[in-house]
């Protein structure tokens, strides 16, 4: 396979751990915490996408709703019993609950759901690109034919309508300009008059419909198991990270970055070691935090 | 005042005693003819047991570094990981994948320690600086790329299956099942022991007294002109050096090691127990993580006489181990026995 076919993979996976990044690093921003319990999010998202598409044999963006609202709703819900009490306690309690909460949500769905894969059945259409030439490196073939299927326009359309979304709801609407002033600095958001606990809480209803969606694309990419989300949590985290914290434009070229040097390294790499195309991500994480700890948007997270 | 107040704490001097007492009389079932017999019910304490007393030295080293220093550890597993493997690559012999160099064990044993303590130094010159939160993600991807380049170098580590073929020093010289576990309980928890002792001396010396003046006021303690970076760096690579020790113990003790060992459940575990007992107490920790093994216990025999079946079952108690963590920190912040003023979590 060529390195551009391995590229329209990356951007694919890029695409849905960018809608989950811009979530992540939102909750990142304005709640100050991170969320290690949010690839369970998807997970939910994923499960309901599957139950709605197997339920009822509609067409399959009633699934992608469904996940969607699904997910907004156990995002708010998980935050009104976990997250706001303890919301003083600072950023490690936090950390520590989450991780907590996600181990216990991923043994739940696994008590109930079993272990096994299951599948949204949808219907793809495969449009094959096969008179580019090859243009071989080394081992390495740098055009090469190439396919595009319906599930990777639908991935890569739903993102970049999420992403023009979010960027109308963050500059136009009175909600998202009060969520960036209380990224920029909460106290002076309260003083301001901002209702904080109303903008957290749709905060939290926000990033869980964006897990949901992101879940349920996952799941249409490859599969609904216990740990659909849980797989791709250090991938999102690193997306955010490399992203710069806190900032959700950061966190759409995190995205694409990491999940282009997934594939690409999986291109690379000998065929027994693709199972360190993971180690790549946080391997890139390191690196940021090293050498520019505040990432491509440049919030500081270092103390001393 | 709980039961633990009341224990004699002459400062780790009791330990350090206890410690030589269980090394002695391990030693004694080891080297002369005394045989041990074990009623079966108790196999499964005593396994538990010897579990209990390797990460007992986990949970005292991240106790160093978290409940003392407050340095935010979430991937303590991949310094006991590295010393395990360390130690097992150097002593193996006729490993079926891998690389095995035969080397006589204290030898490897102390290479594992090394390579431990030098991982840490090489996590902490580059990430200590961090914010805390940040400083449990950098640690965790760490465990994370450390435990895929396990998995996939199977040329090296031995992919999946591990290093098989390392020595057992105490199978080699103790013939009968009974009297092996048994003394291999008693010389780990002698190590568990005299590991309490030491980090008990080091930290009510003045040098704990800095560690503990870094986690409630960094800014305070660099203003008095200590060089909170140095110590930071300190405290952090003795943890990870112990968890190397640790994994060195924990190759020999098993003959083997392979990625399975070393998930992040490892973490996770010694997380909850230091949390439960109580962070910057060191018998609180290792109380707190006794009742988490104790968990263990009631699933093993839960599960056998419950008809579920084991991945049910296990599905379970992690579902269990996770609330719990929630519920330490939500109503219970410093630990069944820790000092809430001290940990700085007054509510």
């Amino acid at each position: 396979m060529g390195l551009l076919q391995e590229a329209i993979f990356g951007v694919v996976t890029g695409s849905y751990i960018a809608i989950a990044a811009i979530g992540f690093t939102l909750i990142y921003g304005i709640v100050n915490m991170i969320n290690f319990a949010y690839g369970e999010y998807l997970t939910l998202g994923a499960f309901v996408g599957f139950f709605a598409a197997s339920a009822v044999p509609g067409p399959l963006p009633v699934a992608v709703v469904a996940a969607m609202i699904g997910g907004g709703v156990v995002s708010i819900a998980l935050a009104r019993g976990f997250f706001t009490p303890i919301n003083h306690t600072g950023p490690v309690p936090m950390l520590l609950t989450s991780i907590g909460l996600g181990i216990a949500i991923r043994n739940a769905i696994r008590l109930f759901g079993g272990r096994s894969a299951r599948y949204i059945e949808t219907e793809t259409a495969t449009f094959r690109f096969d008179a580019v030439p090859d243009v071989p490196i080394g081992s390495v073939d740098l055009l090469g034919g190439f396919f595009v299927t319906s599930e990777h326009l639908t991935v890569f359309g739903s993102a970049v309508a999420v992403f023009l979304a979010v960027h109308l709801l963050l500059t136009r609407t009175d909600v998202g300009i009060a969520m960036r002033a209380m990224g920029d600095d909460e106290s002076l958001a309260r003083v301001r008059g901002i209702d904080t606990q109303l903008i957290r809480d749709s905060v939290w209803v926000l990033a869980g419909v964006l897990a949901g969606l992101a879940g349920v694309l996952m799941a249409i990419q490859t599969n609904v198991s216990s740990t659909t989300g849980y797989s791709h949590i250090l991938q999102i985290l690193s997306a955010a990270i490399l992203g710069g914290a806190g900032s959700p434009y950061g966190a759409i070229v995190g995205a694409y970055v990491i999940g282009l040097a997934l594939a690409i390294s999986t291109a690379f790499l000998p065929s027994s070691m693709t199972g360190l195309s993971s180690a790549v991500a946080f391997a890139i994480l390191i690196a940021v935090l090293l050498v520019k700890p505040s990432g491509i948007a440049g919030t500081e997270v270092r103390e001393a | 005042m709980s039961a633990l107040d009341r224990l004699p704490s002459g400062r780790g001097d009791t330990a350090l005693l206890a410690g030589i007492a269980c090394l002695l009389v391990g030693g004694l079932f080891a080297l002369t003819p005394l045989r041990a017999e074990l009623p079966s019910a108790l196999y499964v304490f005593v396994e538990v047991g010897i579990t209990f007393v390797i990460y007992g030295m986990l949970v005292l080293g991240l106790d160093l570094q978290y409940g003392h220093t407050g340095l935010v550890n979430f991937g303590h597993v991949v310094f006991f990981a590295v010393g395990a493997y360390a130690t097992a690559m150097l002593a193996a012999q006729d490993t079926f994948s891998g690389i095995g160099l035969g080397y006589p064990w204290p030898l490897a044993l102390l290479v594992g320690v090394i390579a431990a303590a030098l991982l840490g130094v090489a996590v902490s010159a580059t990430s200590i600086r961090l914010r805390d939160d940040f400083l449990a993600i950098v640690t965790l991807a760490t465990a994370e790329i450390f435990h895929s380049i396990f998995v996939n170098f199977e040329g090296i580590f031995g992919g999946n299956v591990g290093i098989l073929g390392v020595p057992r020093p105490l199978a080699a010289i103790v013939g009968d099942a009974d009297t092996r576990m048994l003394a291999t309980l008693l010389v780990l928890g002698g190590f568990t022991l005299i590991t309490l002792a030491a980090v008990t001396r080091l930290t009510d010396a003045p040098y704990g007294r800095v560690l503990r003046a870094i986690r409630a006021d960094e800014l305070v303690t660099r203003s008095v002109g200590k060089s909170t970076i140095t110590y930071k760096t300190q405290a952090f690579v003795y943890g990870a050096a112990l968890a190397g020790l640790a994994g060195g113990l924990f190759a020999l003790y098993n003959g083997a090691v392979a990625p399975g060992f070393f998930t992040i459940q490892v973490t996770v575990t010694v997380w909850i127990g230091m949390l439960l007992g109580g962070a910057a107490n060191h018998r609180a920790v290792l109380a707190g993580l006794a009742i988490i093994m104790g968990l263990r216990l009631v699933s093993r025999f839960g599960l056998s006489v419950t008809p579920v079946s084991g991945d049910v079952f296990a599905a379970f108690r992690l579902l269990v181990v996770g609330l719990i963590l929630v519920a330490v920190i939500r109503f219970r912040p410093a630990g069944i026995w820790g000092d809430p003023q001290e940990l700085g979590v007054d509510q």
